[in-house]
């Protein structure tokens, strides 16, 4: 192998591991949550989603009855702990993704 | 259709509580209308508390009658279908004769959410509910504070919330029994129907407000004393109430004034001239 494909294989690998999301970086779930239809009953939400361990913050849309959460470092969120917790909150989980 | 066949379904479940013909005059029901019940329960785990402060004022043939009744309420989420809660109230009475105050009815109550279909942003809903009012305020001083005696009262709310618009409907009967002096508050009927708007599409953690007018219709039987029916007492009321809820995060404010637009009342009794009610709603 020359040096130009030598150079030119580690520029390749350096730019797939810069696009690609490192294990350690803070996950981010987009929920989108039927029956959202106000502000006031939206707190459960909050509440509930907010009490899931590794849990960081969150957003809320009403307008798009989506709810993001964005974990801590290294933490995850399950489909059915996020559906447990929007059902808590009085509502249903329509996709997790 | 799916939208409509869910809207028929609500229409049914709530149709029994039109033939039974609640006292819930003063429930604060979390997020539903002002002067009547919502088929709304708080999350699973969560408390609302609610101070809220009703007032009356009657006048006309007999005694005219104000009465403020500050109370507060505690309601707390078993599931996230069922509420149990209880109000404390405190109530101010002055009559033409006489005025004075003292501890209010104490009541328990109970809400269980029957049906729910979530929608991408809409709920409908129905739900029954039960009061235990409990005879703790003085049924024997002047003004007399309660009617002494333990009365339970019943019904089913229905409604529909979307980011723009509302309604609700809800029924309910209130059987009353003899207190302690030999009074028997004459049995209540209630029926509900309520419409509301929201002008502003808020988003979360904006301040939120929606406004509603309710149609509050009203019948009681006639009291009793020691078995007697007592002539000026019972009859009908219908009141128009325009009401508004204000809301950010986890508070709330809502409040609104009963008017009446038609008063046909037993024998001779005073007119109610305007109900009010201010409530301060928070969840934890």
């Amino acid at each position: 192998m020359t040096a130009a494909g030598k150079a030119l294989r580690i520029l390749v690998l350096l730019a797939l591991v810069a696009a690609s999301t490192p294990a350690w970086a803070a996950k981010v779930y987009k929920i989108r949550v039927d029956g959202l239809a106000c502000p006031f009953c939206a707190y459960g939400i909050e509440k509930k989603l907010m009490a899931v361990p590794g849990v960081k913050s969150l957003g809320i849309s009403i307008n798009k009855g989506i709810v993001t959460v964005t974990m801590r470092k290294g933490a995850t969120l399950s489909r059915d702990t996020a559906s447990r917790a929007v059902k808590n909150a009085g509502f249903t989980m329509r996709s997790f993704r | 259709m799916m939208k409509r066949k869910s809207a028929i379904l609500v229409l049914a479940m709530a149709a029994p509580a039109f033939v039974m013909t609640l006292a819930a005059e003063n429930a604060a029901w979390a997020h539903g209308p002002v002067f009547s019940p919502g088929p709304e329960t708080i999350w699973k785990g969560g408390t609302e508390v609610t101070v809220a402060a009703p007032y009356s004022r009657q006048s006309g043939p007999g005694a005219g009658r104000d009465v403020l009744e500050p109370s507060i309420e505690i309601e707390y989420g078993l599931t996230e279908n069922w509420q149990i809660g209880i109000e404390a109230p405190y109530k101010f009475v002055d009559t033409s004769g006489a005025d004075g105050g003292g501890m209010g009815d104490v009541v328990l109550d109970t809400k269980y959410q029957l049906w729910k279909k979530d929608l991408p942003g809409a709920q409908y809903k129905a739900a029954a509910f039960a009061r235990l009012k409990l005879p703790t305020a003085s049924d024997t001083g002047t003004p007399r504070l309660g009617s002494g005696s333990t009365d339970l009262a019943g019904g089913i709310a229905a409604g529909y919330e979307s980011r723009r618009w509302y309604w609700f409907t809800s029924a309910a009967y209130s059987l009353n029994n003899k207190g302690g002096s030999g009074l028997e508050k004459g049995d209540r009927q209630f029926l509900n129907a309520v419409g509301g708007v929201r002008p502003i599409l808020s988003e979360y953690g904006e301040p939120d407000t929606v406004f509603m007018l309710e149609l509050n219709w009203e019948r009681s039987d006639r009291d009793k004393l020691n078995g007697l029916s007592l002539a000026n007492t019972g009859g009908s009321e219908l009141f128009i109430s325009p009401v508004f809820w204000w809301t950010y995060r986890q508070i709330a404010v809502k409040g609104g004034v009963q008017l009446p637009v038609m008063q046909d009342l037993n024998g001779t009794q005073p007119d109610n001239d305007y109900r009010g009610k201010l409530e301060l709603v928070y969840h934890f």
